[in-house]
């Protein structure tokens, strides 16, 4: 009687542990749901990606129709964000924009991922030579500041928004190459991989079942911190004229097209600004709730 | 997470700051009716100075400067007439190809050096000479003796007939040096200018500033009326406008067109707004498909709203163009407008077979009124189907797909957005650099819409022929016709010269080209 009581409480006590031991997608949710400034971030980008997709046939107005008889007009009922140098409707350029960011951003961070996971992949787990001349070429490529780089390369490949999404690629390569190669090593030093290896795995399998999945988080927390940074750098170099090209509605070519009435009528700047602003700014801070929530270093 | 909270916060302080900065800034203008107490003047102006030689310089901003320091023999009014300064009066013979000048006299160098025929000789002397590679050696390369008939006369013989080389006399390459400082200095007289001018050189820190004192022995009675002048490069529009609003800068030039408004009359500023002889037009490359046919380039001409171009692209400060060259410039001659009436245009595209319109590109700088003003054009050929691609590109790119062209009919271009300011004042260097036929096709001059006719052609030939005023104008007449009805261009504005200054400033205006006079500037109490 006593011993199967004994029993019975173990059985009990191993079934609540159970409940604590949670799937790894309900332990990031849980965690995350957590992170209040992420979680609403999260909310807003949701928003910004249907904006995407039905922003061009929301616009109240047509996005390229000039209207001279109301140039530089100011935020009314009529127009939410005024009008600018042509007299378009600023509101509805924003929207209709919305996509060109977005689409920028995620095609040229993806590219830049999935190259730099690749390379990350193999000069970590192969070492020796293959490590040290992809690791080389990723230092080179990082001396040169981001916008310098995609600069350099728009100069060769010409002005134009596909050229900026390959220039924001190539330069999101090496950073995405050195985190994986980092996480690489930690995971390929396990003990699980070492057991894979001993029983005669080829290295194709072991890196893409065994390693690779050990790499995702940090390479989702990263992509996510870097579609930011990849959306301000296409602005930037829309801004300077080396991107999107008139009448686009992209949102650097907006700012640059307001700043000679920066005096006069901020509001041709302001509200794009806004968009780039608020749009950078909940991507970083998703990121930072991801890497909260995926880091199993970071204890609660 | 803290890491995001700390990097919201810091950009809340930042713009916050950002918003106390320019509250100070309010506060500042209010007490900023300050007195002027020195006779110095600080001039705020667009670009950095290349060089104090006018022989060898070719940007108006330095030829500008140059003048307060050094004079010509002849130079411009307000209104571009030229007007005698070195030389008491002039005459030529009736070919055109000799031209005399008697001296004013008793007039000496800022180095003690006396003006007299033989500096005037030694100075054209070296500017004509090709041997001595100075940029504006072509404006004088045509003339073949210079013979000093008395110490305050001197005669120019020409190897062949200029109508328009008195213009050229006034140009500001045709400033006088001093002979002593040209053989003391050498090539290094573009950092040592010695002239007869008002002001005289103090010092020149490139990028930084040029100053200029007075002359206390000027020639003309009374003037300069104020001790010092300093120019400042100032490149960027938005600080050399706050510059004059603070009181930092007197005078500056040129004032962004988006900022008139805003400027005028407003903490005792002032903004001078004057026709230029700058044209901005559209060239069509006349000898590339759809541009050869005439209908097509008349149909672009009607279908782009001039005055809305004006309003949007300059803000107002500008004037319709009227013919090939602005009415300031001698010899124009009004022609009849070809309006906005885009029915009129797609009849004409459908006359001349692209009813369902074309596709094409416009070149030009990439100055934000330069973009602006192609993606306006963009937006009214829309309106006849005709798709613009926009293509700004930078300059040094611009010029070299534009001027590196060896067989006109491979020419790339199709449409270029550009400006042209005819430094002269004079009907020729208005036309024939830009649509005097084959002679000026690219690489050698600037007919970018390589257009070629005949009855132009002979026109310009014949005005140059002859120095005779009535006979000139009379050429020019069926110049401007021809030209204006052909349409190698979309005909689009003239521009206004836009000077800032405090209410203070008298006697400092713009020229028509964009170039500056000082010599009666003065401080009003």
């Amino acid at each position: 009687m006593e011993m199967t009581q004994t029993k019975k409480e173990q059985y009990e006590a191993l079934l609540l542990e159970e409940e604590t031991v949670r799937s790894p997608l309900s332990e990031f949710w849980r965690k995350f749901k957590k992170q209040k400034l992420a979680f609403v971030s999260f909310i807003i980008i949701l928003f910004i990606f249907v904006l995407a997709f039905i922003g061009p046939y929301i616009t109240p107005y047509d996005i390229t129709e000039p209207d001279y008889e109301n140039v530089l007009s100011g935020p009314s009922a009529k127009h939410w964000a005024g009008t600018d140098a042509y007299g378009r409707d600023i509101f509805s350029r924003i929207i209709a924009g919305t996509q060109i960011s977005l689409f920028v951003g995620l095609t040229s961070v993806f590219l830049g991922a999935v190259g730099g996971t690749v390379l990350g992949l193999a000069a970590g787990y192969y070492g020796g030579w293959v490590d040290r001349i992809i690791m080389r070429i990723c230092d080179v490529l990082l001396a040169f500041p981001g916008i310098l780089l995609a600069i350099g390369i728009i100069a060769i490949l010409g002005p134009g928004l596909g050229n900026v999404i390959i220039a924001v690629a190539i330069f999101s390569i090496p950073v995405f190459a050195r985190i994986v190669r980092s996480s690489t090593l930690e995971v390929k030093s396990t003990l699980y991989v070492e057991a894979t290896r001993s029983i005669g795995a080829r290295p194709s399998r072991i890196i893409w079942k065994h390693i690779f999945p050990g790499t995702l988080s940090s390479i989702i927390v990263y992509f996510t911190m870097r579609i930011g940074s990849a959306i301000l750098t296409a602005a930037s170099l829309s801004f300077i004229g080396l991107g999107a090209q008139p009448p686009s509605p992209e949102w650097g070519a907006m700012l640059s097209g307001g700043r000679d009435y920066l005096s006069m009528a901020p509001h041709v700047t302001l509200f794009p600004g806004l968009a780039i602003f608020i749009t950078v700014l909940v991507f970083n801070l998703l990121g930072d709730g991801l890497r909260d929530a995926l880091d199993p270093k970071i204890k609660e | 997470m803290k890491k995001a909270y700390v990097r919201f916060g810091l950009l809340l302080v930042l713009i916050f700051s950002l918003v106390a900065c320019s509250g100070g800034e309010e506060g500042e203008k209010e007490v900023k009716k300050v007195d002027k107490t020195n006779k110095d003047v600080t001039i705020a102006v667009s670009a950095t100075l290349t060089g104090m030689d006018p022989h060898d310089t070719n940007d108006t901003l330095s030829n500008s400067v140059q003048k307060t320091m050094i004079e010509g023999l002849v130079g411009f009014d307000e209104e571009m007439n030229v007007i005698p300064v070195l030389a008491e009066s002039y005459e030529s013979n009736e070919e055109a190809t000799e031209f005399t000048f008697k001296l004013r006299e008793g007039i000496e160098f800022h180095d003690g050096t006396p003006f007299n025929a033989e500096a005037v000789k030694v100075n054209f002397e070296r500017v004509a000479n090709p041997e001595n590679g100075l940029k504006r050696q072509s404006l004088y390369g045509l003339i073949d003796t210079i013979e000093i008939i008395s110490d305050y006369e001197v005669k120019f013989t020409l190897s062949e007939p200029f109508g328009a080389m008195l213009n050229t006399f006034a140009h500001p390459a045709g400033g006088i040096q001093s002979p002593k400082a040209l053989e003391e200095f050498g090539k290094d007289v573009a950092r040592h200018p010695v002239g007869t001018g008002p002001f005289k050189f103090v010092d020149w820190r490139p990028s930084e500033y040029l100053e200029v004192e007075k002359n206390g022995n000027y020639w003309k009675e009374g003037y300069p009326k104020v001790d010092k002048v300093t120019f400042k490069p100032v490149t960027e529009n938005g600080s050399r406008v706050a510059m004059l609003q603070t009181g930092e800068a007197d005078f500056i030039y040129p004032v962004p067109t988006e900022q008139v408004e805003a400027l005028q009359g407003k903490d005792g500023i002032v903004v001078d707004s004057e026709p230029s002889i700058v044209v901005q037009y559209a060239s069509l490359n006349t000898m590339k498909e759809p541009f050869n046919n005439p209908k097509v380039r008349e149909a672009l001409n009607l279908a782009v709203n001039k005055e809305a171009f004006i309003k949007v692209v300059l803000n107002g400060e500008a004037d319709v163009l009227d013919s090939i060259i602005a009415p300031n410039v001698q010899y124009y001659e009004k022609q009849t407008p070809y309006g906005f009436d885009v029915e009129k245009a797609k009849e004409l595209l459908k006359e001349a077979g692209y009813e369902s319109g074309f596709k094409t590109t416009v070149w030009g700088g990439n100055s934000s009124t330069a973009v602006k003003a192609m993606e306006f054009l963009q937006q009214q050929l829309a309106q006849i189907n005709v798709e613009l691609e926009v293509l700004p590109m930078e300059s040094g790119t611009l010029s070299d797909r534009i001027w590196s062209v060896e067989n006109p009919a491979d020419a790339e271009v199709g449409i270029y957005y550009g400006g042209w300011s005819p430094s002269t004042g004079d009907a020729d260097w208005g036309i024939r650099p830009l649509i005097g036929g084959e002679a000026a096709f690219p690489p050698n001059s600037y007919n970018v819409s390589y257009y070629s006719n005949d009855k132009v052609n002979a026109g310009i030939a014949a005005a140059l022929e002859t120095a005779n005023s009535d006979d000139r104008a009379a050429a020019y007449k069926i110049v401007q016709q021809e030209a204006w009805n052909d349409a190698p261009w979309i005909f689009l504005a003239t521009t206004r010269t836009l000077a800032g200054k405090r209410d203070y400033i008298e006697g400092a205006y713009l020229l028509p080209d964009n170039s500056l006079s000082i010599t009666e500037i003065e401080i009003k109490e």
